[in-house]
């Protein structure tokens, strides 16, 4: 409502403020779990792999998130919900990643083998990171081009820019609380058999 | 009220039900993720007392 009115869109612009936080953050969300499978692998640190089994089914919610929005926005937009565009079927592939790492790690009766293949799995999987970020610069889609670039001048007027900013922040800090708490109850999972789990308890 | 609900641009179209429809579902999401995990957590933290 702070913000004015889009010239060539209207007001179903306004979408932007939930759209792009959640798409930033579902791939952001996967970048941490390369990492933290990538530590698990070579250190060999429980913690993170309980880290990226906690962000998967976060991850896959703000990918959903993203998609649905998207769909939303592009029926006033586009005239269409849906289109097989490069930059929407990649995170389509993308939230797919997120519900198959989740069902492989789940499908497992041994841990330990389900934390290592789920951490080859996610480092696999993050070959599709640089494919959805290059998809509108690779392939001629529907998905308009990044608006916001590190070397070029933003392609968005600043009243509606730092909102942004201050949304993608917030969205930011409500994944953080919903990664914690999904740690933590993985950590009560598969640490329950342990003494100090007991006395924490 | 009712303005900042139809959302009407300025090309006559009421976006109102689009964006508000993505606010819903999205607060939803969060509530019902936020819920769910704070449930289990208690759940399995009775479990282990």
């Amino acid at each position: 409502m702070l913000t004015p009115e889009d010239f060539v869109q209207g007001n179903s612009y306004r979408i932007i403020y939930l759209h792009v936080p959640a798409s930033f953050i579902s791939q952001s969300l996967y970048i941490a779990m390369a990492i933290a499978s990538a530590i698990f692998l070579i250190w060999k640190v429980k913690l993170s792999v309980y880290l990226v089994r906690s962000i998967a089914p976060i991850g896959a919610i703000t990918t959903f998130i993203a998609l649905i929005s998207g769909s939303i926005w592009g029926i006033p937009t586009w005239g269409t919900w849906w289109a097989w565009d490069a930059r929407i079927v990649s995170t389509l592939i993308l939230f797919i990643m997120y519900l198959g790492l989740i069902s492989l790690h789940d499908s497992f009766s041994n841990h330990e083998k389900a934390d290592k293949f789920l951490s080859i799995l996610v480092l696999v999987g993050s070959v599709n990171i640089p494919i959805i970020k290059m998809s509108v610069e690779w392939w001629s889609t529907l998905h308009q081009p990044a608006s916001i670039t590190i070397s070029d001048k933003p392609a968005i007027d600043l009243v509606m820019l730092y909102p942004l900013f201050g949304s993608i922040v917030g969205f930011a800090g409500l994944v953080t609380c919903l990664v914690i708490l999904s740690s933590k109850l993985q950590i009560l999972r598969r640490e329950r058999n342990k003494s100090w789990i007991k006395n924490y308890v | 009220m009712a303005e900042a609900f139809l959302m009407q641009s300025q090309n006559g179209q009421n976006h109102g039900i689009f964006v508000w429809s993505v606010v819903v579902i999205v607060f939803l999401c969060i509530l019902a993720t936020f819920i769910f995990y704070k449930i289990n957590i208690k759940k399995i933290s009775k479990k282990l007392k």
